[in-house]
Parts: C-alpha cells; structure tokens; sequence
C-alpha cells in the first residue's frame, strides 16, 4: 500500500498526519508492505520523523521513495537512511533530439551533454539491472580493463537510466565508418583491447559462466534440430573447459569508445567468464551473422557497410589469433559460428520469428549452416597462438627503435608474462634485461639513422622458461664480447656506465648472440621455476 | 614513472623516491641530485617506494658518489630485496652506504 505525503510534516501537523495514515492503513493486510511516497514532501521535522518511527513499528517492512534531494538530507543527517530504506526521487531526462552512441543487448546508449551520456534499459523495471551493471563495471575497473562507471540513477520517459561521464568519445564504429584510413589502427586497439579481457582472471563466483548459458542455448536447440545435431551440439559446448577469464559478451564496436586518446569498454551488464570461443560467437553474429540475409542490417546498428565489416572481422580475428594463415582463420570462424548460429536462431525464434516470413527464412539458412558446420567440427577449442608451435606461446611486436617505445617495449613484455606466473623478483630482473637491450639498440643499431627492432617473447613449458629475442637490422654488434667490468674497484676508480650488459648477463639465465643475414639477433632467457 | 620528493634537515638532503629509476627517468634526477650537491653534501637517498632499477640509475647513483667523494656522505635506506641483490651483483653494495 502506499501513502502520499505532502507539504510540511512538522510539530504543528504531526498527530493529525499521523492519525490519518493510521486509520487508511487499519485494513491492510499485515503481510502487505507499507510505502511512503514523498514525491510531493516538501520538509520534516523531528516531529515528523516520530510520526515515521511510530508507522515503522507496527510495519517493520516500511519503505520510503521519491524523496527531493533536500528531505533526503534530512533522513540521512538523522540517521533515518540507515535504518528504514529511503529512495531518492530520480532526476528526470529526456533523450529527444539526443544522439544514440551506443546499443546493446539491454538498453541503448545517448549523448545528453558534451560530457555525460546516459544509457536507457528496454526494461522498464530495470533498476536491478542498473545495480548489475555497476558492480560489475566496478569489478572490471578494479582488475584494470578501462570503462566508465555510472553516477547517477535517472529516469527517462517510463524507464530508467543510469549516467556516465564520457568526454568527447566516439565510439570505434564512428571512427570505422567516417575516417576509413584508421581501420588498422582501429583492428589494433580492439584486439588489445580483447586480449587484455581474455587475458583478465576474473575472481570464483563474481560473474556469470558464459559456458552454462550456452548449455542452456544447446538444450533449447534440441528442438529445432535433427536428434544427431542436436546431440552433437551439446557435446561439443560441454567439451568446452570451465574458464575464469573475463569475456565482455558483446563485444561490438560501438561497445568500445575512443576518449581522447584513451580506449574504453563501455556496455558491461554481459560481463562473465568463458573461454574465449563463446566471445567469438557473438562477436561473428554482431559483424557477419545478424546481417548474413539482409546486409542492411549491419548499416543500421553498425553505421557501416556489410563489406567493411567483413573486412574488419576478419582483420580481427588474424590479429587475435596471431596468424595470416587463412585456414587456421576459417577454421576457427567455423568454431565461432556453431556458436553464434545457435544463439541467432534461438534469440530468434524466442521472439517469434517462426511466425513471420523473413525471421523465418534466416532461421532456416541459420540452421542449414549450423547443420553443415555441426558435421565436420569435432571440438570448439583452439590455440589462441594458433600460429605457433605447440607446447609453447610467441608474441611478437615490431617498434621503431627509439628510447621514447621503452614504455612500450616493457608493456608489451609485461602483458606477455602476465598469462604465466611469473614471480615479482624475476620480472624486475627480465625488465632491467629488457630495458638494456633495447636502449642499446635504440642508441647504437642504426644511430644517426632510425629503424626497427623485432621483439619476441616465447614462453616454453617444462621448466617454465621465457625467452625474449631481440632482432634489429643495424650495425653488427655482438654485447657478449665485451670485458666485465671490474666490480671490485672502489667508487673513485670505476667508470661510470658500462653496467648495462653486465647486469643483463647477472639477471638472465643464458644470453646468446648470432649474426645472421644482416640481422643482429640476441635472446635472453630466464627460468621462472627456479 | 618516478616520483621525488626532496626534503632539507640539519644541511642534509633527503630524497624518498617513488616508482621507477630507469632509463626514461633518471636524467631528470641526475639533474635534480646534481643540482641537490652543490648545496650540500650529504644525502639520504629513500628507496623504500622505490620498485625498480636499471643500470641507468646505477649511472646516477655512482655520478653522485663521485661528486661526494670523501667530501660527505651519500646513505641509501630501506632498499628491498629485489634492489639489494641488483647493487650486490654490480659491486655497488662496496662502494655506496646502504643501511
């Protein structure tokens, strides 16, 4: 039941408020929770504030909403906001006229002002949802992926919204679709961006496990599919491992934001964990599978052409994958659209596309691929590095080198350790490695000139070894052959400098050095187990 | 990243550095120690926030014990594990005061 409170509630009016909503409550059911409504409240005094504590008391369960900022101040100075809940009253915003920047499976995403936007959940009893999105917004910043976290709660129209700061950002699809030149640079950054949400531990039991909702998606294509496809569908998302990593779950370019020079995940409530192949999947269905019939569809929710997002999907995935070879590429495509394909035609059928003409002939083409792919995969895994050998992993970045790209060069490498357990003494020591051979390169390969430096990491199993190898084009120089310094002589007597190769040869395990086919090319390796 | 923070008590300098002595950063302190020594000789360096060292900040560290020389003293204090061994290897726990 609930009770509108209005005016001023002081000493002067207390009792007589008092007796009134005693007497309209005196037939509500006892297991009916008691609201106060103090949209129209304008003060309340102590008095007031009694009369509250007297209503709480025969209803424990009583909640007060849409309180102004001004009485909300009230009951949280008193005290009241920590025993009795108390809801503010929303600010209202109207998203008319307002550029959409942003869609996702929950709510679409406006500009309000140069600096905010707010998203508007389709649910109109979303605030659970807003709560989700928060904490889980929340949990991302804390394990270090950039996104922006709601400040306010609002209401838009019949729904509600929940306000971000977001300062002069275009979103990657905007950048895709107006300065075409900057699709590599684009491909770059959202599969940095990738690899550091796949490459993210997320704690037991904070987030969804993306493998269960598949299961469920496998158990509802039961129905729809001949009893071996059926079957076999389900076994291969069972045989998918259990994975603590972060997937973002819907992944799309419009989910990615350029903020000055900073790049932001935006649009977290799909946040959960997996292996990386459930995010594939519905990043296929947001690039190629939504718009697969009617290549339209992608100009509509993209911004861009069906051909420019094929290209850049693509583009992607080799990145992801570290691989130009195309088969291993469509092989795991093939992977990903088993997926997808089950979850595009359940979305769809759950929203009655067997009922209409065109939902149902891309349910049927869905299907017929879903059918053909089912027959001759036999596993959704695959190697992130798939071109690699196996039984170990290599990341490779190539950087002009220069002592500006130490920062870099260090980041690189330390991402690279950050898939193995590598421990804090042993990555100091690798760093000061790192940054010797790389400032001497920076300094000494190709100076007065500039040119570029390969860097490797490759980290082997058994013992867990990393190995970085340097490789650069410049003069030949060999590091290894110059004298030790002699560390024994006193401060007046040493030379300063030299210290460098030294210190490299202290830290690392094994350093070796060959020239070869005009290229210097010097590996450190270091062992993490000893 | 470095972060200095420079204090003056009883005619010593005292430095509590902060972050990374590496290649990017230590030019600026070298300046910034260098600068410190012309007023006076004695130096506390405060290496308790300090995570990281290169042969760089080697560099700066042997610099300025020259310019000291028998002149004064340069302290380093709460230098951690993973740095200490770094000076062992070197030498420099020979020729630096490390407490």
């Amino acid at each position: 039941m609930t009770i509108k409170l209005t005016g001023r509630i002081d000493s002067g009016n207390a009792a007589e408020v008092e007796s009134k909503i005693f007497k309209e409550i005196e037939s509500m059911d006892s297991s009916e929770a008691l609201v106060l409504d103090a949209a129209d409240l304008e003060y309340i005094s102590s008095a007031g504030l009694r009369t509250i504590l007297h209503l709480r008391k025969t209803n424990p369960g009583l909640r007060i909403i849409n309180v102004r900022p001004e009485v909300y101040e009230i009951f949280d100075m008193t005290g009241f906001t920590e025993m009795i809940p108390v809801e503010k009253a929303y600010r209202v915003v109207s998203v008319e006229g307002c550029e959409e920047i942003g869609r996702g499976a929950n709510g679409t995403i406006y500009r309000i002002d140069k600096d905010n936007v707010v998203k508007v959940y389709n649910n109109a009893d979303a605030l659970e949802d807003i709560q989700h999105e928060r904490e889980v917004a929340k949990l991302a910043l804390i394990l270090g992926i950039p996104t922006a976290i709601s400040y306010d709660v609002v209401k838009v129209g019949e729904s509600y919204g929940s306000v971000f700061e977001l300062l002069n950002a275009s979103s990657f699809s905007k950048i895709i679709a107006s300065e075409p030149d900057k699709l590599d640079w684009c491909v770059k950054e959202y599969v940095d961006m990738l690899k550091l949400i796949h490459g993210t531990l997320v704690p037991k039991g904070k987030l969804p496990d993306m493998r269960e909702t598949a299961i469920e998606w496998a158990e509802f294509m039961k129905d729809y599919l001949p009893e071996a496809e059926g079957k076999k569908l389900m076994e291969l998302v069972e045989a998918v491992p259990q994975d603590d990593h972060m997937i973002h779950g819907d992944y799309h370019t419009k989910n990615l934001e350029l903020q000055n020079d900073e790049v932001l995940l935006i649009d977290m409530d799909t946040l959960a964990v997996g292996h990386p192949i459930f995010e594939l999947a519905s990043m296929y269905n947001a690039f190629i599978g939504f718009s697969e019939i009617d290549h339209e569809t992608i100009k509509k929710f993209q911004g861009f052409d069906f051909e420019t997002s094929k290209k850049f999907w693509h583009k992607v995935l080799a990145a992801y994958l570290g691989t130009e070879n195309e088969a291993i590429i469509r092989e795991v495509e093939d992977k990903a659209r088993i997926v997808g394909y089950a979850r595009l035609i359940r979305r769809s059928i759950r929203r009655g596309g067997l009922e209409d003409a065109e939902s149902l002939a891309e349910i049927e083409h869905w299907k017929a691929e879903l059918i053909e792919l089912l027959g001759r995969t036999d596993t959704l895994l695959f190697d992130v590095n798939a071109a690699s050998e196996g039984g170990s992993s290599s990341h490779e970045l190539v950087i002009e080198a220069c002592p500006e790209n130490l920062d870099e060069v260090m980041s690189f490498v330390a991402k690279t350790l950050d898939a193995v357990d590598c421990p804090p003494k042993a990555a100091m020591q690798i760093d000061i490695a790192v940054e010797e051979i790389f400032v001497n390169i920076a300094n000494y390969a190709y100076a007065p000139e500039i040119g570029n430096a390969t860097v490797m990491v490759d980290i082997e199993e058994d013992p867990l070894t990393v190995s970085i190898t340097f490789i650069d084009h410049g003069t030949p120089y060999d590091p290894l052959a110059k004298e030790d310094p002699d560390v024994t002589l006193t401060a007046e007597e040493r030379e300063i400098g030299g210290l460098g190769i030294f210190m490299t040869k202290q830290v690392m395990d094994d350093i070796s050095y060959e020239y070869k086919d005009g290229r210097n090319i010097l590996t450190l390796k270091k062992n993490l187990q000893g | 990243m470095l972060n200095t923070t420079k204090t003056i008590e009883d005619g010593v300098i005292r430095f509590a550095l902060e972050g990374r002595l590496d290649t990017v950063t230590s030019p600026d302190f070298e300046a910034e120690i260098k600068a410190s020594l012309e007023d006076a000789k004695n130096l506390v360096l405060d290496f308790e926030k300090l995570d990281y060292i290169s042969s760089a900040g080697l560099r700066v560290l042997l610099a300025a014990q020259k310019i000291i020389g028998g002149g004064g003293q340069m302290k380093l204090i709460n230098v951690n594990e993973t740095i200490m061994e770094i000076f062992e290897v070197t030498g420099f726990t020979d020729i630096l005061t490390i407490e």
